[in-house]
């Protein structure tokens, strides 16, 4: 028997489905399950449901909104700075790059280290006694900053994932910017366009939907950040840094809140997906 | 070969593996570390015994410290019988006892480990593990430091000055073994750059101060020696003490001043160990898992109980251990191991290969010349020990967490005393009703 096309997709696609079914519907499904249970580790196979409970103790938690608050504070700030960042480098660094591609290999580096990795590096590399940084600091100044202090230690993980994560966003730019037709410049050129104006008025509202994509794709990672922030300090003296992804984290493990933690991870869920969706609204209405 | 015949051929050794699991002791280890290495030679030892039949040798197992407790939880509560014995810890009896069964210990249990050790793997009166690792604290100090300071009567005015004017007291120096905590105070500033310019380290002690459970464990030794609990013999809380806040507010009164290091928000036990090791730190109250490292990096360097408060001298303690899981499917095999396991046979063949065993009376006087600091370890545990009321309960974990929360939350400046004091006070009995 012959197949047509369409139950031919269907089937070359069935094990793709399933394997996605299986490892991200089930867990799915079980923390929407237990989102709306009371659970505990005592009680882990016999959740009771109790409806919006754990979602009333969430929202009425100050840690939550804490951790809300830290989140969406890093998420803007760091988004904002990789784009920036990443704009300049994929613009500045055009003319190099065109004759030497083997810089992109060494400008990603910092992407290929797991955020976890990360956190450990810097916590050694920032470390008063042991890091070369302040070593070289109190060498050079008699003094030097103190990066993990409870004063200085926001900046320092801004820092931290603006740096690791600064080359997605001048990876997308940079393809980005070279996609744009050389005739367009060209034939600004010899309208006798400056470069500031050029790239204002021609070659920046091209990269727009770019501009968009990195930013909302930037914003919703840096909203759910885990790894480099908790190897590197945690969650912070008196909670501070912790981050919606550690909240639920120490919720669910360190306090054995299953349910509350499952609801919180269905809210953090839901603000991913509207912002997913404004994004892709504002594309949709810049093109 | 077809696929029919690989089906039988792993249904067979499917069969075959769930039956030699079934045939032997498998033991859940601490991984990684000193007490893996004891924990092997021991059941070497154990299985090499006539008397163990084939069907009880020990077969250890282990993971990785990641996360290790987060993990034994969850393979607890899904009621795992991929082991049969499993490591526990004092903070964390409480939690894990619904699914562990107590255990009977030999008959010599109580005099090779004493009963403060035996009482660290105890939870509603029963006993659930057998105490392997003890861990409690001690206060390193330079000697040189200590020595040069005792010895030079203007380094002595200006340590006078500076208690005068931070403590409202005027202090002499002292020997550490015969500090109280104000001495101890004293010692750090003086040694503190940002307070004495012309001190030889750049801080007098480092306080491991992250928002982490463990750092609590250091701290509590402190507050304790004030008379702090964590709840009274009638079950109410009491956190909320001059005790606890005396404490408290002298641990900020050293960071704002910088006595430790402005990073000791984020320092753990490494941090603070390179801390020390730099030659930088003067004084410092850490666990005595240290000693090795301390001494290796700064020759001078002595071992003390925690200094003295007003109640008395106390350290902290918390034992590592192995007990009973639940679901074993050897549970006859595993008790009998772990029977053996507090025998003084086991406990000084276990201290010879490396563990931290709190042994006492007789059975550490045997490993005196070998091992001087369980020595000094079962001295400490034996006649300074405590464990917080509820320190066992099955949330004890939790209490400890919450204090790091709040607790560094004040000491970084981010919240009040007593707003830190008034949360703690209600998530304890929250935790501890």
């Amino acid at each position: 028997m012959r197949l047509s096309s369409s139950q031919e997709n269907a089937v070359l696609a069935s094990p793709v489905v399933l394997f996605l079914l299986a490892l991200l519907g089930f867990p799915v499904v079980l923390s929407v399950v237990y989102g709306f249970s009371e659970a505990n580790f005592q009680a882990l196979m016999s959740p009771t449901f109790v409806g919006l409970e754990n979602f009333h103790l969430v929202l009425n938690d100050i840690g939550f909104w804490n951790a809300a608050w830290f989140s969406l504070r890093f998420a803007v700030i760091t988004a904002f700075l990789e784009c920036a960042l990443g704009l300049f480098l994929a613009v500045y660094l055009a003319p190099l790059i065109r004759n030497h591609g083997w810089m992109v290999a060494v400008l990603i580096i910092p992407m290929i280290v797991a955020p976890a990795m990360m956190g450990l590096m810097y916590r050694l590399v920032l470390h008063e006694f042991a890091g070369p940084i302040p070593f070289y600091f109190y060498q050079w100044f008699g003094w030097s900053p103190s990066f993990l202090s409870a004063k200085t230690v926001f900046q320092t993980i801004i820092v931290v994932e603006t740096l690791q994560w600064t080359p997605f966003a001048f990876l997308l730019f940079m393809a980005a910017y070279q996609a744009i037709p050389q005739e367009i410049r060209e034939a600004a050129s010899v309208d006798g366009t400056r470069p500031w104006r050029m790239f204002w008025k021609i070659e920046l509202p091209q990269m727009l939907p770019t501009l968009f994509v990195a930013g909302f794709i930037r914003f919703i990672d840096g909203f759910r950040v885990f790894d480099n922030i908790y190897t590197l300090v945690g969650a912070g003296p008196g909670g501070s840094t912790t981050s919606m992804s550690i909240y639920i984290y120490e919720t669910f493990l360190r306090r054995g809140e299953i349910g509350k933690a499952m609801a919180a991870a269905i809210l953090l869920f839901l603000v991913a997906f509207l912002v997913l969706a404004l994004g892709q609204y504002l594309m949709r209405r810049s093109q | 070969m077809t696929i029919s015949r690989m089906l039988i051929c792993s249904a067979a050794l499917s069969v075959l593996s769930a039956g030699a699991a079934q045939a032997e002791v498998t033991v859940l280890g601490w991984p990684g570390g000193p007490e893996e290495e004891a924990l092997r030679a021991v059941a070497e030892i154990y299985n090499a015994k006539s008397d163990v039949a084939e069907e009880d040798k020990v077969e250890l197992l282990f993971t990785s410290r990641d996360g290790f407790f987060d993990k034994l939880q969850v393979d607890l509560a899904a009621g795992s019988n991929a082991f049969d014995a499993n490591l526990i810890a004092t903070y964390s009896i409480g939690r894990y006892a619904p699914y562990m069964e107590p255990i009977t210990l030999s008959g010599e249990a109580s005099a090779v480990f004493g009963d403060t050790v035996l009482s660290t793997m105890q939870f509603d009166g029963a006993q659930y593990g057998v105490p392997t690792d003890l861990s409690l604290h001690f206060l390193y100090y330079r000697s040189d430091l200590i020595d040069a300071l005792m010895a030079d009567d203007a380094a002595k005015a200006r340590y006078g000055d500076i208690s005068e004017e931070y403590l409202g007291v005027r202090l002499e120096p002292k020997n550490p073994d015969e500090w109280t905590w104000q001495d101890f105070v004293a010692n750090a500033l003086y040694f503190s750059q940002s307070v004495n310019p012309d001190s030889p380290t750049r801080y007098g002690t480092v306080i491991q101060m992250k928002n982490l459970l463990f750092n609590m464990m250091v701290f509590h030794s402190w507050p304790r020696s004030f008379g702090a609990n964590w709840m009274d013999d009638a079950g109410n809380i009491t956190v909320d003490s001059e005790a606890y806040r005396n404490a408290l507010e002298t641990v900020k009164m050293l960071y704002d001043a910088g006595a430790t290091p402005a990073d000791s928000t984020s320092y753990e036990y490494a941090e603070a160990n390179a801390a020390y090791s730099a030659g930088q730190v003067a004084a410092m109250v850490q666990w005595n898992a240290a000693a090795g490292e301390l001494k290796g990096a700064q020759a001078e360097t002595k071992t003390v109980a925690p200094p003295t408060g007003p109640e008395a001298r106390f350290t902290h303690i918390h034992g590592l251990g192995l007990g009973l899981n639940a679901a074993a499917e050897n549970k006859d095999g595993a008790r009998a191991f772990l029977d053996w396991l507090s025998t003084e046979e086991a406990a000084l063949a276990y201290a010879r290969s490396g563990g931290a065993p709190g042994l006492a009376g007789e059975t550490v006087v045997k490993l005196a010349e070998e091992r001087p600091d369980l020595v000094q370890v079962g001295d400490y545990a034996s006649n300074y020990g405590f464990v917080m009321n509820g320190g066992t309960s099955e949330n004890a974990l939790s209490v400890y967490e919450a204090q790091a929360k709040e607790f560094t939350g004040y000491w970084a400046g981010t919240q009040s005393l007593d707003d830190a004091m008034s949360n703690i006070s209600a998530t304890m009995n929250e935790l501890l009703k």
